[in-house]
């Protein structure tokens, strides 16, 4: 029986409801169990391909035919994740979107692997930037700034947070990959880029190069 | 040493001010209401998960599917 909450909309309501009968469907055993656990692969596969379509430009030569193995590995895999994880579903989205998530999350995961498995990881412990502004005074500017950076990452980096940062950000060696071949977590390497831009925004700021008031830069 | 990077993209990303800190774990955790929202309203703003998605690529890739996905007819 749905029970009716007078202080929501008909609409959010009807989405509450679905939400409620997902998850019910699933707990139930039999016929009814089995056919919820095939929607919500359908689910998952929606978001997989869509995941797996948009990253397709780091697989160069492979087949439709592979891509769609790929994003099926990705919905069997987010299938056992959304099933293991069911009861920590609190109604804070639609079910729907939650679900995408682990669709889309493990196809990204499945997409980077298939790209790197060839490619070695190298952890850099210095690298050069080439300066470059539009004038000859902002091309000075520029220089001075790259080698505060260059020293800062010499000197106020940790030797780990240097080949973390550096790999990530100028290797350019997706998260999951990295965390994948140093037997870590994106969670942890994450961490560690953040402390160490941290502590580069800091040695900056000391030399006068960045503003402390400097705002963010969002998307 | 490695080859040497453009400028701008280097010094941006090396310097981006990841504060106030959020996981990834936790990014994770709201990803579905924070588009859900966004979705409904495009001014909508979270200072945590901007924040985490300027600084992380993968999850900002995330946040980009799911809204596509969302703004799809199901």
């Amino acid at each position: 029986m749905m029970i009716m909450n007078p202080g929501i909309t008909s609409e959010v309501q009807h989405a509450v409801s679905s939400d409620e009968e997902w998850i019910a469907d699933l707990h139930r055993p039999g016929a009814v169990g089995v056919a919820a656990q095939r929607r919500l692969h359908e689910l998952l596969l929606r978001a997989a391909r869509h995941q797996v379509a948009r990253l397709r430009h780091q697989l160069p030569g492979i087949g439709a035919g592979e891509l769609d193995d790929l994003a099926q590995e990705a919905a069997n895999d987010a299938l056992m994740s959304v099933l293991a994880k069911l009861d920590t579903f609190e109604g804070r989205s639609r079910f729907t979107t939650w679900v995408y998530k682990f669709g889309v999350l493990h196809a990204g995961v499945t997409v980077r692997r298939q790209a790197w498995r060839h490619r070695e990881v190298h952890l850099p412990d210095t690298f050069t930037i080439v300066a470059q502004g539009a004038t000859p005074a902002a091309d000075a500017e520029a220089g001075e700034l790259a080698r505060e950076l260059e020293k800062a990452i010499a000197n106020d980096l940790t030797p780990h947070q240097r080949r973390i940062t550096l790999a990530l950000l100028i290797e350019h060696v997706p998260i999951d990959v990295l965390a994948d071949r140093l037997g870590t977590s994106r969670n942890a390497l994450y961490k560690t880029l953040h402390d160490a831009r941290q502590r580069l925004r800091a040695a900056l700021i000391r030399s006068g190069h960045l503003d402390a008031t400097t705002s963010r830069s969002t998307r | 040493m490695n080859d040497a990077h453009p400028y701008a993209a280097a010094v941006e990303g090396l310097l981006r001010d990841t504060a106030p800190y959020l996981s990834c774990d936790e990014c994770f955790d709201r990803i579905d209401q924070y588009v859900e929202a966004r979705a409904a309203d495009p001014d909508h703003h979270d200072l945590r998960m901007e924040v985490h998605l300027a600084g992380c690529g993968a999850c900002a890739e995330e946040a980009a599917t799911l809204l596509e996905l969302l703004a799809e007819p199901s």
